[in-house]
């Protein structure tokens, strides 16, 4: 993951099932405006892969996805 | 736009989770969904019914998805008409077969339709029945 990148809004989706942090990664990215940086925090492994197919899908940009202590992160940079 | 529409049959309770999940996400993945709720699954759509969380037919993963509270299949698609491109019709036969208006169900649905409606909203995209 980019290290200049800032995070401008996380989104803490953490003990959600799949769909869950996609959707709530959704809510979120539509209210925000073009540039934004997002950081959707995941205990669901799916969603972890579910989502950068989803960035793939719609063409917004998926920044990286980190490992943590018993979740990931995963940063999305909303481009269009 | 890609469309998909979906027939929702059954009233086994992981078929309308699983049918759900794939409609929900499609419709916020840009692809217009259509679903069709008709015979088994309709009963699973009645208000009082999922009030009392009576569901009519569970199996081992259905019990773990009540269980951990996860979304429910109404959830699901009212997710997905709320953040995408989804619409979900009510089959005019079954409601008239189980003697219940489109006021007595969940309201998640926009319209009653017949299926020659459906047919024509179908066409030209994929189709899957469930």
């Amino acid at each position: 993951m980019s290290e200049e990148q800032k995070v401008d809004e996380v989104v803490d989706a953490r003990g959600l099932f799949c769909p869950g942090p996609l959707m709530e990664l959704i809510k979120t990215i539509q209210l925000k405006p073009v540039g934004t940086v997002l950081s959707v925090l995941s205990t669901d492994e799916g969603s972890v892969k579910d989502i950068p197919a989803w960035l793939q899908k719609v063409g917004q940009q998926h920044l990286g996805t980190e490992k943590k202590d018993g979740f990931w992160d995963v940063t999305v940079k909303k481009v269009k | 736009m890609d469309k998909l529409s979906i027939i929702l049959a059954s009233d086994e309770f992981e078929r309308l989770q699983a049918a759900s999940m794939m409609a929900s996400v499609a419709s916020v993945s840009g692809i217009d969904v259509n679903v069709f709720v008709t015979m088994g699954a309709m009963a699973c759509f009645v208000k009082e019914r999922v009030e009392r969380k009576d569901f009519i037919k569970v199996g081992e993963v259905g019990r773990a998805v009540l269980l951990k509270k996860a979304p429910l299949y109404f959830d699901l698609l009212s997710q997905g008409r709320m953040m995408g491109s989804m619409k979900v019709y009510a089959c005019s036969l079954a409601l008239d077969l189980i003697e219940k208006k489109m006021d007595q169900l969940v309201p998640i649905f926009d319209e009653v339709a017949g299926v020659s409606t459906f047919l024509g909203i179908a066409e030209g995209g994929q189709v899957l029945f469930v």
